[in-house]
């Protein structure tokens, strides 16, 4: 075996590794001994296993699934845009899941029919409509998927337009500030069995047409003429790509608010230890990514327990002092 | 744009009436040219006079503002795009570096032949390894592109170029960063190529020995095509003077053509 | 001959900015507080509860204006409203030529009425020993010293009473409560105004002191705790029993939930005169659904 596959091997077990350990230590984290651990494990009374099975395994297997999905958006946006500064809510994303919010709130004080229509989508409903919409109207911005340059432009302006509409409606009540807060720096707090399904789902649907498109990615790199040149559709590709990465992020900013760092810091680490071609990228960047979130999910709940720190916290700062390790290398290094 | 109603010209590569601009500076206007498989044609020209624009709209990327380019008797746009892409292969001026591997980049080159899920097949294989040790690559397959020196790695995308097994070969600069020897064995591939198993090959080239050793040349100058022909032509009616503003001294020793600049003084046309 | 010409400038330069600085820093010392008059008989409040106060001691005639929030009593509603905590129309105050500007110190407004001699006094309002404290400095303000020292007494018999009642329903031994404030899920500890009406209605609140007034739990650590009874806002109750694990906890298990109309929770969550009516809501509440 080469040594770049070796390596490559050497990280996907760390990763599940990782992935393993950071689950059973969501689980018995709390307990004082190796022997309560395994009882409470193995032979828990009723609200134990209401508070391991109901309320523990869903949200760190929720958390590995929201951080997987951001780690491959995060792939997706450094191949799409070719640059490895893309991060998967460069599209307005995260601005228009909190508009979804906001107004899923207010909602409650308007009209019957809004009302229900929030209760039917809730908040987490609210927030992956938001999404969807704020990339639509980058896209429509931008006139098309086709310019790099003018998608990103456009994505900078939809974020900042919504994110002056969003701040407009908080004024008029106040009292929401608190929630939009909780959201915008990112909660797993009340990840259930459906809301991980779900995400599961979102991440199946996603990873399997993203290593199928992989080889376009590849191709890309080249350079956009030479991808052309060999056949690929550019507007095809990239509008499927761009979609993949909607969808993924708009799945995990419903879930879990909106989580920094993870989507660009997950893709970044897989390239920086390993040299990988993009089909390999798009299955390391997520398993790296859903161990990221979940050991931030983990960090927030027992740093200050039983109080809790919002994950997106944990993981600007965890992908801040990354990011700054890097800029510390690469400046000692010129 | 003009319809013609003649019949579609019969050559590899045709092009009719092309006119292609950027914005609102016109490079190449009402421009009619053939491109004959099995012959390797130049372009050359001072710089900035329109050479990769040429290629680039030949190739299909860049959209002309009239006229039509013809693949094989078709037109481009007629060709589903698979095909057209195995039958064109086109080498871009700076490709850009990545971290595939030296292999990897050559499968890429045949895309258009086993498509996306990259099941190689016997023909897939064979035509990768010819590609490689026709170029020389073959001894770094499993190395990252972005760890070799800047020939090699143009090597690796020649290798790319050749794995398509392309009946047309459009090359913009293929012999940046080559040493001397390495420009030579280009030459000698480009020829390969078109003697040989009747590949239209046209190439920008900046270095006027060498692009004098092609069969025809296409000789671009600031105000358009000045003309376009067999070598032997261009010599003829001196379109490099023309093209170059400037006196182009060539030289012709034991059959090859290798040119000097005008070092006497004399000012130019 | 070039080199002189500069330098000239440089020290006019420096001359300019040292004049400006001393500018700056005289009006800075001048922008000192501005001494309240005897009896003011214009008076602005930019928090809620200093409005309850004010009207609660019969001065509810001399107020010109209110903040955006204040809405009891009935009267104050059509007084012209000037904004939340963060963004008070100055423009307006001056304007409306107020003798006095009654405000929350977490307001920064008041150092820039300051400059423009508008008298203003900044009172905290966070927990329950303030309201006193604020109900006697206001009444020393406008004059009303002794209504100030009757209101104290009032409210104090009022809570006192409610108090007691609400112990001895409790039979000594105290339900345990879980108050929520905000979805997040935002608790209400016993350092906050509500963990004081809480503990003063003698339920047991499930989050320790040392947590802080409002603390971000972690859900589990709800479930782990069993309140008998919840507090929470109408719009969230109804997806209570959707938070995964929650629908073992005993509150909402066996529906003990308490909700508040929009009036009556202010009267929870603002410390003012009409405390002792939150208690007894929050006590009647108990009172029903408790076990």
């Amino acid at each position: 075996m080469s040594a770049s596959r070796r390596a490559l091997a050497i990280w996907f077990a760390t990763c599940i590794a990782a992935t393993l350990a950071l689950t059973f230590g969501s689980l018995l984290v709390g307990t004082s001994s190796l022997h309560t651990s395994l009882h409470w494990l193995f032979s828990p009374d009723a609200q134990s296993a209401v508070v391991l099975w109901d309320i523990r395994l869903p949200r760190t297997v929720g958390a590995w699934c929201a951080g997987a999905l951001l780690g491959l958006a995060g792939a997706v946006a450094q191949g799409v845009f070719r640059n490895p500064l893309a991060e998967p809510y460069l599209l307005g994303t995260a601005s228009g899941a909190a508009l979804g919010v906001t107004m899923s709130l207010l909602a409650t004080d308007a009209s019957v029919g809004a009302l229900a229509w929030a209760g039917r989508l809730g908040m987490t409903g609210a927030a992956c409509v938001g999404a969807f919409a704020a990339i639509a109207l980058t896209i429509m911005l931008a006139r098309g998927v086709l310019q790099t340059a003018s998608l990103l432009l456009s994505g900078i302006v939809v974020g900042f337009l919504l994110t002056a509409v969003n701040s407009l409606l908080l004024l008029a009540r106040p009292e929401m500030w608190r929630t939009m807060q909780v959201f915008l720096l990112g909660s797993t707090a009340y990840l259930g069995w459906p809301a991980t399904a779900l995400l599961g789902a979102a991440l199946a649907v996603c990873v399997i047409p993203s290593t199928l498109l992989s080889r376009g990615l590849d191709a890309l790199t080249l350079g956009e003429d030479t991808a052309q040149s060999l056949g690929l559709s550019l507007p095809a590709l990239r509008l499927s790509l761009i979609g993949i990465l909607s969808v993924a992020t708009a799945a995990a900013v419903g879930q879990v608010g909106v989580v920094g760092f993870v989507g660009l810091v997950a893709p970044h680490l897989v390239r920086e230890t390993v040299k990988v071609n993009h089909r390999q990228l798009l299955i390391a960047a997520p398993l790296c990514g859903g161990a990221l979130l979940q050991a931030a999910d983990l960090a927030s709940r027992w740093i200050i327990h039983p109080a809790e720190l919002p994950v997106g916290a944990v993981t600007a700062c965890v992908g801040g002092a990354y990011l700054a390790f890097l800029l510390y290398r690469r400046t000692r290094d010129a | 744009m003009r319809e013609t109603m003649q019949t579609p010209p019969a050559a590899a590569l045709a092009c009719r009436e092309l006119c292609v601009a950027y914005g609102a500076r016109t490079v190449l206007d009402d421009f009619t040219l053939e491109i004959p498989a099995g012959q390797w044609t130049a372009v050359v020209g001072p710089n900035g006079c329109g050479k990769s624009t040429l290629l680039r709209a030949l190739a299909g990327l860049k959209a002309p503002r009239g006229g039509a380019v013809f693949l094989h008797g078709r037109r481009l746009g007629a060709w589903p795009r698979r095909e057209r892409a195995r039958r064109l292969g086109w080498l871009a001026q700076s490709p850009t570096t990545t971290d595939l591997t030296a292999a990897e980049v050559v499968a890429l080159g045949r895309f258009a032949h086993s498509g996306w899920l990259a099941h190689r097949d016997v023909d897939d294989d064979a035509a990768i390894e010819r590609a490689m040790s026709a170029t020389g690559s073959l001894r770094w397959a499993d190395r990252r592109v972005s760890t070799l020196s800047g020939g090699e790695r143009q090597r690796v995308h020649l290798a790319r170029v050749l794995a398509v097994e392309a009946t047309v070969l459009l090359l913009d600069e293929p012999t940046t960063h080559l040493d001397p020897p390495h420009q030579e064995d280009v030459a000698r591939l480009l020829r390969a190529q078109a003697h040989g198993c009747g590949v239209a090959v046209l190439s920008a080239i900046h270095d006027l020995s060498l692009a004098l050793t092609a069969d025809r040349l296409i000789v671009l100058g600031p105000d358009g095509v000045v003309g376009h022909g067999a070598v032997e032509e261009a010599l003829e009616r001196d379109w490099l003077s023309q093209a170059f503003q400037t006196r182009i001294d060539v030289v012709t020793h034991e059959g090859v053509h290798l040119w000097r600049p005008a070092l006497d003084g004399r000012a130019g046309p | 001959m070039i080199g002189k010409c500069g330098a000239r400038r440089r020290t006019g330069y420096a001359a300019l900015c040292v004049a400006l600085g001393a500018l700056a820093l005289a009006h800075a010392a001048a922008a000192g507080a501005v001494s309240v008059p005897r009896d003011p008989r214009r008076v602005i409040t930019l928090l809620p509860s200093l409005t309850e106060i004010v009207c609660a001691l019969g001065a509810c005639d001399r107020l010109v204006a209110t903040g955006r929030f204040d809405d009891w009593p009935v009267q104050v509603k059509d007084l012209p409203k000037l904004g939340g905590l963060d963004d008070v129309g100055i423009e307006r105050i001056v304007r409306l030529r107020p003798d006095l500007v009654l405000l929350s110190t977490s307001q920064r407004v008041g150092g820039r009425l300051a400059e423009l001699g508008i008298a203003s006094f900044a009172l905290e309002t966070d927990r329950y020993s303030d309201i006193a404290r604020s109900v006697t400095a206001v009444g020393r303000l406008l004059g009303l010293a002794q209504r100030a020292a009757a209101l104290n007494a009032r409210i104090a018999s009022d809570v006192g009473r409610v108090s007691e009642e609400s112990i001895a329903a409790r039979h000594g031994a105290g339900a345990s409560v879980y108050f929520e404030v905000d979805p997040g899920p935002y608790a209400a500890g016993p350092q906050s105004y509500i963990g004081e009406l809480l503990d003063k209605l003698g339920v047991r609140n499930i989050v320790a002191p040392a947590m802080g007034p409002f603390p971000l739990l972690n859900p589990e650590y709800v479930v782990r705790e069993n309140p008998d009874v919840i507090f929470i806002s109408r719009g969230d109750a109804a997806q209570l029993a959707g938070r995964p694990g929650w629908d073992r906890i005993r509150a909402v298990r066996e529906k003990r939930i308490c909700t508040f109309p929009g009036v009556v929770r202010d009267t929870i969550v603002r410390p003012g005169p009409r405390v002792a009516e939150g208690m007894r809501a929050m006590a009647d509440c108990l009172r029903r659904v408790a076990p």
